[in-house]
């Protein structure tokens, strides 16, 4: 019976995973362009939804991510350096600076952090509005399309398989920290910080290895975001994309660090885009939307959609309940 | 340095700090009192601001009515935010709660934006005229926005005094030890809700005959409100009060010598100040919610 269950979700798996891939070819390049700002999004979800396991919300998703597109478009313009060269500069960049602003923040607990965040935010969209190196207000632009040997990153579908390699490594990478033992440790310290530092957790040292990770993915991010838009304008790394961050995390469900920011980028992304609302009115329908999903669904879509499911399955087959139980442990925080 | 511009940034510091001190204010209130991280409070700014340009310039009343109408508005939006969303919502976490407070936000945000329209407005001056004292001439507007936000701080204080204002820093204190002492938690939190959004409309609406109003004028100010609660202390209202002053000063030289890159000095010296005194200038860091 165990058996049958494994094959069933190997089988789910695998569809999904040909689904993904098969995607850019089922669909014109709008709806790919749409894809691939969805997985930009959801790779920035995940980023959040990394340091929400040890407690920590961040407002400032959006000014690393502008960091990383900086760092990437500043190199490639005036040192002529190759994308792929710029990738781990632009992650250390905006850990070391990371390190510099956290180092006050972190010790002083959520609040502040948080709070941090939010001034974090708009003090570096200042800083590469107001400074003529950085491109003014105007934004600052790459000539240039990534690529490796022949092949050039310059239409959607390969800008899709880049995004979606992109988005591998962050899951991968995210899904390993998770299952390792300094995972462990940051779940306790999202439990609970007084019982995680009585058992002998250094919580600001284990706070800040996480906020600096997340940063990194933050700004790797940024980079591919100059791979597909070629232009980095202050106004996209406003506190107001940061907030939206949030949203796709929160509509995906707060729990699932991995799938629901994915989910709630899509939701986002595709609904409005289906709706065809005026654009005066779009944000004022999502914000309701937004009010209403933690009013009724506050463990969020796939919250609701596994406490729908689960009794259904457990109802037609019983012994799904031992592989539910055993899925539901890493998700829950 | 140019010596005679001085008290001119001094004056405008005093300026900004006063409005500041009344958005900070209610800012700690409602985070003390209800443990809510209201982000809607920059948005009760600029729907203050409108409603007053709205109350002078379309219905011809008096500048002192625009005040207590747009007072008036905000509180009662302020109490809506509470019944309809926040009370709730405060049991499915602290953040959030926060995230539906950015929402409400928005929806105030847009909503005044299409009704208002996205242009600028403002307001004919109140008190027009200039006041000369030893050389420094001062324009009169500016006064008026100074004595308005002296006069709100010291109405605040005197309601703090009351049975209802004590009944909130009761509630503050211990929520559980509060309602057993006869407490309606219920009532308090929607009245610390008005008071601490009325403040923001009053705010605007003082400076609405100063300083142009816009649609985007909200969020940036409360970014400045929540670096002044930072400096002064998450949780003391006189530590809000004097960080407000302070960072208004502080904001209005570094604009004055290095432009649009003072705010980043600013939060710099916060930083700074923030490493070395964690409590800020006075507070004692509040107990933070869920740690």
């Amino acid at each position: 019976m165990k058996t049958g269950t494994d094959i069933t979700k190997k089988l789910v798996f695998a569809v999904a995973v040909a689904v993904v891939l098969a995607l850019p070819w089922m669909t014109g390049p709008y709806t790919t362009q749409l894809f691939i700002l969805t997985m930009t999004y959801g790779m920035l979800g995940l980023s959040f939804a990394f340091t929400i396991r040890v407690g920590l919300p961040r407002f400032d998703s959006a000014a690393w991510w502008g960091v990383g597109a900086y760092t990437t478009a500043i190199l490639m313009t005036k040192a002529d350096m190759s994308f792929w060269l710029t990738l781990p500069i632009a992650g250390i960049v905006s850990m070391a600076v990371g390190f510099l602003i956290y180092r006050i923040a972190i010790p002083r607990g959520m609040m502040v952090f948080l709070m941090f965040g939010m001034v974090i935010a708009l003090a570096i969209q200042q800083l590469f509005g107001s400074v003529e190196f950085f491109g003014g207000w105007g934004g600052t632009e790459v000539i240039e399309a990534p690529a490796i040997g022949g092949l050039v990153f310059d239409g959607k579908r390969e800008l899709y398989y880049l995004g979606l390699g992109f988005l591998g490594f962050n899951l991968i990478c995210y899904y390993a920290l998770m299952r390792s033992r300094i995972g462990r440790s940051w779940n306790a310290i999202g439990q609970s910080v007084k019982l995680a530092s009585s058992v002998g957790i250094n919580v600001v040292r284990y706070r800040m290895a996480n906020v600096l990770i997340s940063n990194f993915f933050l700004a790797l991010t940024g980079s591919f975001y100059m791979a597909f838009s070629l232009v980095a304008v202050p106004a996209t790394f406003g506190l107001d994309k940061s907030l939206n961050v949030i949203m796709y995390v929160i509509i995906g469900g707060i729990a699932y660090s991995l799938l629901g920011p994915l989910v709630g980028a899509l939701i986002l992304a595709f609904v409005p885009e289906y709706m065809r609302v005026a654009a005066e009115y779009e944000s004022i329908i999502t914000a309701v939307v937004i009010i209403l999903v933690v009013i009724f669904l506050p463990e969020g879509v796939l919250g609701w959609v596994s406490g729908r499911a689960r009794p259904w399955l457990l109802r037609r087959r019983p012994w799904v309940r031992s592989v539910g139980s055993k899925n539901k442990e890493p998700e829950s925080g | 340095m140019d010596l005679s511009l001085f008290p001119q940034i001094l004056l405008n510091g005093l300026m900004i700090g006063g409005i500041y001190a009344l958005i900070a204010s209610g800012f700690t209130l409602i985070l003390g009192v209800i443990q809510v991280f209201n982000f809607a409070q920059g948005q009760f700014y600029m729907l203050g601001a409108f409603i007053a340009i709205a109350v002078v310039t379309n219905l011809g009343l008096p500048y002192p009515v625009a005040i207590i109408v747009a007072l008036l508005a905000t509180a009662i939006l302020g109490a809506l935010l509470y019944f309809a969303v926040i009370q709730w919502t405060t049991r499915s976490g602290f953040f959030n709660t926060m995230l539906v407070t950015v929402a409400f936000g928005t929806i105030v945000a847009q909503t005044a934006m299409l009704s208002f329209g996205s242009r600028e407005a403002v307001l004919p001056p109140v008190v027009p005229g200039t006041l000369s004292l030893g050389g420094v001439t001062i324009p009169n507007g500016k006064l008026v926005v100074i004595a308005g936000a002296v006069v709100v701080m010291a109405a605040l204080h005197f309601f703090m005094k009351t049975r209802i204002g004590v009944s909130m820093l009761a509630a503050s204190e211990n929520r559980d030890v509060a309602s057993l002492q006869g407490i309606n938690p219920k009532r308090v939190f929607w009245i610390t809700m008005a008071v601490g959004c009325g403040l923001c409309g009053v705010a605007g609406a003082l400076v609405a005959p100063v300083l142009a109003a816009s649609g985007t004028m909200g969020s940036t100010i409360f970014i400045k409100a929540l670096l002044v609660v930072l400096v002064g202390g998450t949780g003391s209202m006189s530590g809000a009060l004097l960080a407000a002053f302070v960072v208004g000063i502080a904001e209005s030289f570094a604009f004055h010598f290095v432009g649009h890159l003072g705010l980043l000095v600013i939060f710099v010296l916060v930083a700074i100040l923030i490493f070395f005194r964690p409590g800020g200038l006075l507070g004692k860091p509040l107990p933070v919610p869920g740690e």
